[in-house]
Parts: structure tokens; C-alpha cells; sequence
């Protein structure tokens, strides 16, 4: 930002200009007229006079001071009759939507060397000065996105405000997409029309989750102009409603950024040594150089392992540890490295304790299931206990599980009267809610596909046994067919309020006419049958306390149901920030509040039952270089980011005149009050 | 002829005042020769002084005398008047003159409460612009009054030449000497702004002057100086000091200051 000078003055005027200042001092000394004043005795005042005469060059300033203001002020007139004017960018149109990036990838400090500690700090200051630039009248927004948009300001044409509003805009260490924050700004700006007419309507926050549902399809509206800042580290954005908007583009960040990040840790138990924990990170070098780097691992915040590895440019490394013994607790992975990103130089893994899930097998008998769920595989994942159909008409049995005694219940060739709060497996029998629904019966069906991505049937293979008899079940709306034969689905998975149900159109055990009871599939005697138990065990029956993951990234939000009677639940966030979640009817809570990376841990009535990690394990996030030849597909459309911003002439001479004014009224302060000085 | 008023001098009465140590030389008609019996050493026994008072108000008539409101002349002549006043109430001798006093027409000598209207009358006749130094006004005074008496000296001190030689002579009279220096509150407190020439009114000397803050402190500085100098000055030499301000009322001065000082009781 340098002054450009226009040259407006011929030669002689620029000689009539230089001339005043030695003409003031000129005048200043020669029509310098002291008033004269009568005294009783000039006794006093020679000798005070002679006394000031030993400091006599301060004095003379101090009395010159006079002087110099005026010269002073016929110097900021001249400046401001030169015309000179900073390069600024031009802004068409009136109104204006600015879209500032604060995912994890802007907290990136490459931009040091342009006097602002990251990235966001830059694109904030470029918006101050986009502001500055607005014609008064205009009207502008403000919105910050990461993978999600959040309006900070609606339209105004108040750039104080504006400005107070773009300082609170923080960072994030959220992933970015900028989808839904162009859906709202287009949305925003094109329901516009009636806010306009309403500039005295007070700004509200839009809450994260709620501002990516207004996806309305703009339509007419006025046209703005939409000035996105961000360093473009996202996919292409395949379909943008922008309405009115003329989007514009501003790259922030240096292509040349240097960034080294964990992308992963994970920690796996191995089969054969339960105790005993893998852990692997991987870390990826996004820079243009090779990299030697040390790796610590702190296990439960003292250090475990260290390594040192050597990363060569844009390359990565998975760095595996010796197994650890370890029940519960937490890994954290560092990377010693002085890069542009600090956010992804930690990583954390959590261990939980094994959960052992409650099960409860109902059964008039069925020995192949009794002996599957017999094994000592099937006791180390859950409590297995068996009874006979009698005992759903108990009270036990009513208590027991309006309590949440159970994770699962298997009703094997009976049902309940109503659905537990567990997850159930009903073989052979419908719930007795009334959602399910029953098809045909079936002799001898072929199973022709199985739901592959389920976890409960990924690993099993159907094509080897024959059932005898089966029903063909229809799950609610939401349900999954796992089984699938060409009439129709055999075993079918739907949710329930937070629970799942699980029901298998054959049974296992069939009684027949006789009241003789026969194998109605030779299911039991393949391979894939114990592997059936074992996940099911693992699926359904794996606890109340079940989380879905151990590692979220920072935003994502979490689902799990709490154990037993409904207690407070407490999340105490990294930082020791404490959020209490009030106890929900169906035991089922959710989490959104996954903001920064690091361990949470889960407090149930005081006493920590679970952990989890939040870590950003995103290459886009990590890989901070900007491409500044990589144009960005949005719509139909390709477009290039500006790396270099538009400049145009901004004229200073108000301000240059407004300070003469304000020097002006100083000498005429320091004229009226110099006995003071 | 022995007066009303009790000197600070020790003289002749009945009145003791004090011992002092024999000197060769004393009157030995003053000897304490009970005081010899008692502890074989020569006391001289002192008694106050009762005289016939003779009161002099000297004022300084100079041209710069002549500033302030009141001027600073008109001051000196409200508290001679004042001054002189009790003198005559107490029967006291009382002469009013100036610095520039014509040898050949002095003062008229006042005694006694009928004299007032004579010494308003001339009090009111009495101009200021006389040229004469403080050291020639002073000096005059003394070849002209010699004696015993009250002397009280109302003058601003303001001289090129010092008042040192002025006061001096007054130092060899015997004579109890009170020295009432008269500021304005223009020299006081200055309140002058801008680019001066400020015009001595006596000499026409000048001085050029830029007022700002520093110089106005030196100013107050130098003047604090001056009057504490003059005060240390007449203490030493026994003579009282007091400085008025023409704008404090002459009774309120005569009521409080000069009743400390001693001179009126």
C-alpha cells in the first residue's frame, strides 16, 4: 500500500508551492511584533529572562512552537492539494456478502511476513479494508464458514458495525465446505428483499446446525456481489444456486506453506493377544521438502515411545509402535516440527475398557444357538443368559428390562408382548409393535444377496447352506434387508428409538405337526453360523455405553445411549470445559459440541464411563499449499482465485484536510492557552 | 522627654527588663551589687525604655509606585494614614514624608487627635513621580531626622540599584525600623499572555518576553527570591520586615500582620 501521486501542478506552481514555507518562517521572524506593556519594574523580569537564556535552544522551540504548527498545517494543505491516494480496490455495486473461511487450514501462519499472525487474521483485515472502501450507503454481510456457514452479520450499512462483528469471527478446527455457506449466503441475500427495507432489524446468530437448513433456491433478488476469502483448500462445488450473486474470489495463503501432519492414529487389539494394543499413526509431509522429524508417543500424558523419521516431499509415513499392554487410557502422538499449522501436529487415541454386553437368549430350545452362545469367544463379549419363553410373562422379566437391564434380547421362536428398550433379534416371530410386516412363505428360498457393508453380515457367506421353510419379512421405513432371496427379504435390520431390531424370517429349530422339533436349516453346521453369533454379539449386544466411534472430527457430532436409569450426563471437553447434557426419555444423548481437537471424556452420575478423541485427520485441512493455478470448479463454471486484489485509487485529501483542520485548531488552542506550555 | 511607648531598646525606668554582663566602659551606676555579693560577677541590670515617640512613615513616591488598583502609592498613604492615626491618638510625634522630600518643606509635625484633618489634607495633596533613587530618598530622610523613633518605610524595593544602601543607612540610626514592601498583584501574579515588550515605567528599559509556563515559574521563582532576601536582609539588622499585598485591606493588614510584627499592639 504505497501513496500513488498524481502530478495536478505545472512548474510554477509547484515553485509558487515550495515558496510558502520559507515565506511563513520569513514573515514569522521579520513581522515578529511584541506588544508593548507597561511595568512597574523591568527588575524582576531581566533577571528571569537571563536565567532561561542557559537552556535557550529548548526555549526557542518551545517558542517556536507556533511556528511550527502553521507549518505544519500549510504542509498537510499542500499534501492535500498534491492529491495523493493509497491503492485500494474497487468495489461495483452497493451491496456486498463476505464470506470469510475460519476452518482449520486458515489458522495457518504463513502469512507472518505480512504482519498478521494467520491466515483468518489476513482475510479479516482484508475484509476491514474492503469495508473501508465502501461507499457509505452500501450494505454488507458477513459470514463465516467451515463446514458449515454462520451468518455473523446480516445486512447493514454500518461499517463499525461490521467491523466490531468481523473481530469476534474465530477460528476453527473445523474441515471446510463451501457449499452450505453459499447456499446461505445466496439464500440470505436473496430473501433480502423485504430485510432491506428493514436496515434497523437487529443481527442474529444463526446457530450452526440450523443455518445449513435453509437451503431455499434463491429467485430474483438484488444483486450483490460476493467476495469469498479463503485458501481454497476444498473440492470442487458441483452445484451452487447463487442467484443474483457475482461471486469473487480471494485467495489467502501461499502456495509455498509448509505443513507436516498426523492423518492418523489408531489403536487395534490384536486376536490372538487380547491384552496386548497395536498402535500405528501415520504422518504426511505436505512441503516441499524432506523432512526429518521425531515423533513422540505419550501414553496417558507421559512419554511411551519416540522415533524419528525421514518424510521425503509430499510423501507419507505410517510409523507402527510395539504392542503395548494396556486396558484403558490414551495415546497422544506429537510431532516435533516448526510448521505453518500447529492443529494436526497432535493426534490422540483412545482406549476404552472392553464393554461386555447383557444379553438375554429366550428360547423354547434351541441347541445349536445355546451351544454358539456357549463358547468362551461368545461369554468374553457379553453375559449371556438363557430362558425359556415362560419367562416373558414374569415379573422379573418386566422389571429386568424396563430397567435396562439388557442390550440385547434374542426371542427365538416366541415374542414379547411389548418391545423391550434393548436391541432385539426376533428368529422365527415378528415384533408386536405392528411396523414389521410378514410376506409369503417360502420353501426351500436361495439367499441371492447379503447386505456386504453391515457390519453384522460382512463377513459371512450364505451360498453354502438350505433352509427348509421361510418367511419373507418387510422392515418399517429406515429398515436394511440383510438377506436378501429373490422373493423378498429373509433377515431384515430396522431402527427402534435409538434401538435396533433384528428379525430372521426362518427359524433355526422349527417344531413340526407332530410337536416333534427338526432343523429347518443346516445353517448351524457352516462356518459362517458362529461368525453370525459373534457379530451379532458384537453389534447388538455390545452395551448400552456404546459409542460408534472412538474418533470424531472437530464438528461432527456424537449419538450414544446412556447405561442403565437415566443420570446426568456430563462431557468434559479439552481445556476442562464441562457440558452437562440433561437425561433424554430413550436414554439416547447426542453430542455436538466436538469444536477443538483432544480427549473428551464421558461422566455419567460422577464417574467417568467413556472417552473419545477429536482429532482433524483431513488431508484437505492439513495440506495448507494453495494453488493459485488451480482454478476451482463451482457449477458450471471454472474459476481462478485472485491472488493478486484489484487495486484503485483512493483519494486522501479529506482526511489530509480534516487533520489540517484538527492542526488548525490546535495553534488556536496553543495561541489562547500557551501560558500553560 | 520619656513617652507612652515601651521601646525594644533598654533605657532609663523604673521597669526591669533584664541582666546583661558587665563591659568596661558601662555605667557603673547600673551594677547589680546584690548580684556581685551573691556570685562575684558584674551584672549590668537593664530597664525597659519609656520615650517620647517620635513616628516617622517614610513613603516611597516613585513612578513605580504608581500601578495597581489601588495603585501601590495609594496603599502606602491609606496605611500611613492608618498607622499614623494611632501615633496621634497616643499623643505619639508624628511625620509624614516621601523619598523626594524638598529639604527646604518638610513634612509638617502632627501630635494629637486634632491633627487629623491636617494630615488627611496633606496625605491627599501627596502625588507620586518623584525621581530619586530609594538610597538618595532614604538618606535625605536621615540627614533630615536624626534622633530616636519609629521609622516605617513603605516603598516596593523595586530598585536597579539595590535597596541595600537605602536600608543601611537606616541601620545606623537609632531608630526602630519597619520595612512594608508594597507589591501589586500584577507583580504578584503576572497574568500576561503573547509576544511582550514590557516598558520599565521609571527608565523605559525594556525587556522582550515570550510568556510560556517555564518563564512565568522563573518569574515567580526570582520574585520569591527577592522578597525572602529582603526579609532575611532586615532581620539581620534588626529591623522588621513585611510584605503587603495591595489588595488585602490596609485594616486587615494593620489588625493582623503588623499587630505580629509588634509594631502595633
Amino acid at each position: 500500500m504505497w501513496p500513488q501521486w498524481t502530478n495536478m501542478l505545472s512548474p510554477w506552481q509547484w515553485a509558487a508551492l515550495a515558496a510558502v514555507p520559507p515565506a511563513i518562517v520569513a514573515l514569522y521572524f521579520l513581522k515578529l511584533r511584541r506588544q508593548p506593556l507597561q511595568v512597574p519594574s523591568t527588575y524582576l523580569w531581566q533577571k528571569s529572562i537571563e536565567d532561561l537564556h542557559v537552556n535557550s535552544l529548548w526555549q526557542r522551540l518551545r517558542q517556536s512552537l507556533l511556528l511550527l504548527l502553521q507549518l505544519l498545517l500549510v504542509a498537510l494543505l499542500m499534501l492535500a492539494l498534491v492529491n495523493p491516494s493509497w491503492q485500494g480496490t474497487r468495489l461495483s455495486g452497493d451491496r456486498f456478502v463476505f464470506l470469510v473461511d475460519n476452518s482449520a487450514s486458515m489458522s495457518a501462519t504463513d502469512v507472518k511476513d505480512q504482519g498478521v499472525p494467520t491466515r483468518l487474521d489476513l482475510a479479516k483485515r482484508r475484509v476491514s479494508e474492503l469495508i473501508g472502501n465502501m461507499k457509505s450507503g452500501d450494505k454488507a454481510m458477513l459470514i463465516s464458514f467451515s463446514d458449515t456457514g454462520q451468518v455473523v452479520q446480516e445486512y447493514t450499512t454500518n461499517p463499525a458495525e461490521l467491523r466490531r462483528r468481523l473481530a469476534t469471527i474465530q477460528p476453527t478446527q473445523r474441515t471446510t465446505s463451501l457449499t452450505e455457506a453459499l447456499r446461505l449466503a445466496a439464500g440470505l441475500a436473496n430473501a433480502a428483499r423485504s430485510a432491506a427495507s428493514r436496515p434497523e432489524e437487529k443481527p442474529h446468530d444463526v446457530p450452526a446446525g440450523a443455518a445449513t437448513s435453509s437451503t431455499t433456491t434463491p429467485s430474483g433478488g438484488l444483486p450483490a456481489t460476493l467476495v469469498v476469502l479463503s485458501d481454497f483448500r476444498f473440492p470442487d462445488v458441483p452445484d451452487v444456486p447463487l442467484g443474483n450473486l457475482t461471486p469473487k474470489f480471494e485467495l489467502i495463503g501461499k502456495p509455498e506453506a509448509d505443513n507436516v501432519a498426523i492423518t492418523m492414529l489408531a489403536t487395534r487389539r490384536y486376536e490372538d493377544r487380547p491384552e496386548e494394543l497395536q498402535v500405528v499413526g501415520r504422518i504426511e509431509n505436505f512441503s516441499s521438502q524432506e523432512k526429518t522429524l521425531a515423533v513422540e508417543l505419550l501414553r496417558d500424558g507421559r512419554l511411551d515411545d519416540t522415533r524419528e523419521i525421514k518424510i521425503p516431499a509430499g510423501g507419507r509415513q505410517t510409523v507402527p509402535f510395539p504392542s503395548k499392554v494396556m486396558e484403558s487410557g490414551v495415546f497422544s502422538m506429537h510431532i516435533k516440527a516448526p510448521d505453518d499449522l500447529a492443529v494436526d501436529n497432535e493426534a490422540w487415541a483412545v482406549v476404552n475398557p472392553p464393554h461386555r454386553g447383557r444379553v438375554l437368549f429366550v428360547s423354547p430350545g434351541d441347541e445349536p444357538l445355546r451351544r454358539a452362545l456357549g463358547t468362551a469367544k461368545a461369554h468374553e463379549l457379553a453375559d449371556i443368559r438363557i430362558e425359556a419363553p415362560a419367562f416373558l410373562t414374569t415379573k422379573e422379566y418386566t422389571a429386568a428390562t424396563e430397567g435396562g437391564a439388557f442390550d440385547l434380547v434374542i426371542y427365538d421362536q416366541c415374542a414379547p408382548k411389548t418391545m423391550p428398550p434393548a436391541n432385539t433379534l426376533f428368529i422365527g416371530r415378528l415384533p408386536p409393535d405392528g411396523r414389521w410386516q410378514q410376506g409369503a412363505t417360502l420353501g426351500d428360498p436361495k439367499i441371492i444377496d447379503t447386505e456386504r457393508t453391515h457390519p453384522l453380515t460382512q463377513l459371512i457367506e450364505v451360498g453354502d447352506f438350505v433352509i427348509a421353510e421361510a418367511k419373507v419379512v418387510r422392515p418399517p421405513p429406515g429398515g436394511v434387508s440383510l438377506f436378501e432371496a429373490a422373493e423378498g427379504s429373509l433377515f431384515a435390520i430396522a431402527p427402534r428409538e435409538g434401538f435396533e431390531d433384528a428379525v430372521l424370517g426362518f427359524e433355526i429349530f422349527a417344531t413340526d405337526a407332530q410337536g416333534q422339533r427338526v432343523a429347518n436349516t443346516n445353517w448351524p453346521l457352516r462356518q459362517s453360523f458362529p461368525l453370525f453369533i459373534h457379530e451379532m454379539l458384537g453389534y447388538l449386544g455390545s452395551g448400552a455405553a456404546r459409542l460408534e466411534t472412538d474418533s470424531l472430527r472437530p464438528g461432527q457430532s456424537l449419538t450414544w445411549r446412556a447405561e442403565g436409569a437415566a443420570e446426568a450426563v456430563q462431557v468434559v471437553a479439552p481445556g476442562d470445559h464441562k457440558i452437562t447434557l440433561p437425561p433424554q426419555e430413550n436414554q439416547t444423548l447426542q453430542f455436538s459440541g466436538t469444536d477443538a481437537v483432544g480427549v473428551y471424556e464421558i461422566h455419567q452420575g460422577q464417574r467417568p464411563v467413556r472417552r473419545f478423541a477429536v482429532n482433524l485427520f483431513s488431508a484437505a485441512e492439513s495440506d495448507i499449499r494453495t494453488q493459485p493455478e488451480h482454478s476451482l470448479r463451482l457449477g458450471h463454471s471454472e474459476v481462478r482465485p485472485a491472488t493478486h486484489w484489484e487495486s484503485v485509487r483512493v483519494a486522501v485529501w479529506k482526511p489530509l484536510l480534516l487533520l489540517a483542520l484538527a492542526v488548525l485548531l490546535l495553534e488556536w488552542y496553543i495561541y489562547n492557552r500557551r501560558v500553560y506550555l | 522627654m520619656k513617652g507612652e511607648r515601651r521601646s525594644p531598646r533598654r533605657g532609663q525606668s523604673v521597669e526591669f527588663a533584664d541582666f546583661r554582663n558587665y563591659s568596661p566602659g558601662d555605667d557603673i551606676r547600673f551594677i547589680d551589687w546584690n548580684t556581685y555579693a551573691r556570685l562575684e560577677k558584674l551584672f549590668l541590670k537593664l530597664f525597659l525604655e519609656e520615650e517620647d515617640l517620635h513616628f516617622y512613615a517614610l513613603i516611597d513616591g516613585s513612578l513605580s509606585m504608581d500601578f495597581g488598583t489601588p495603585t501601590k502609592f495609594e496603599y502606602a498613604k491609606q496605611l500611613a494614614a492608618a498607622l499614623s492615626f494611632i501615633g496621634l491618638v497616643r499623643a505619639d510625634r508624628v511625620r509624614i514624608e516621601t523619598l523626594g522630600q524638598a529639604a527646604h518643606a518638610p513634612g509638617p509635625v502632627l501630635r494629637g487627635r486634632r491633627s487629623l484633618v491636617r494630615m488627611q489634607q496633606y496625605l491627599s495633596e501627596m502625588q507620586p513621580g518623584e525621581l530619586v533613587s530609594l538610597a538618595d530618598g532614604v538618606r535625605n530622610f536621615c540627614i533630615r531626622n536624626s534622633g530616636r523613633g519609629i521609622l516605617v518605610l513603605l516603598t516596593d524595593l523595586m530598585d536597579k540599584q539595590g535597596y541595600e544602601t537605602a536600608l543601611r543607612y537606616l541601620v545606623a540610626r537609632q531608630m526602630d525600623v519597619y520595612i512594608i514592601q508594597i507589591l501589586s498583584a500584577e507583580e504578584l501574579e503576572p497574568d500576561i499572555k503573547g509576544d511582550l515588550r514590557l516598558v520599565d515605567c521609571e527608565d523605559n528599559d525594556a525587556a522582550e518576553i515570550t510568556v510560556s509556563a517555564p518563564l512565568l515559574a522563573r518569574y515567580k521563582q526570582t520574585l520569591n527570591t527577592f522578597v525572602a532576601e529582603a526579609r532575611e536582609f532586615c532581620h539581620r539588622r534588626g529591623m522588621s520586615y513585611v510584605l503587603a499585598k495591595n489588595e488585602v485591606p490596609v485594616d486587615q493588614l494593620v489588625a493582623s500582620f503588623l499587630r505580629k510584627e509588634g509594631l502595633v499592639r
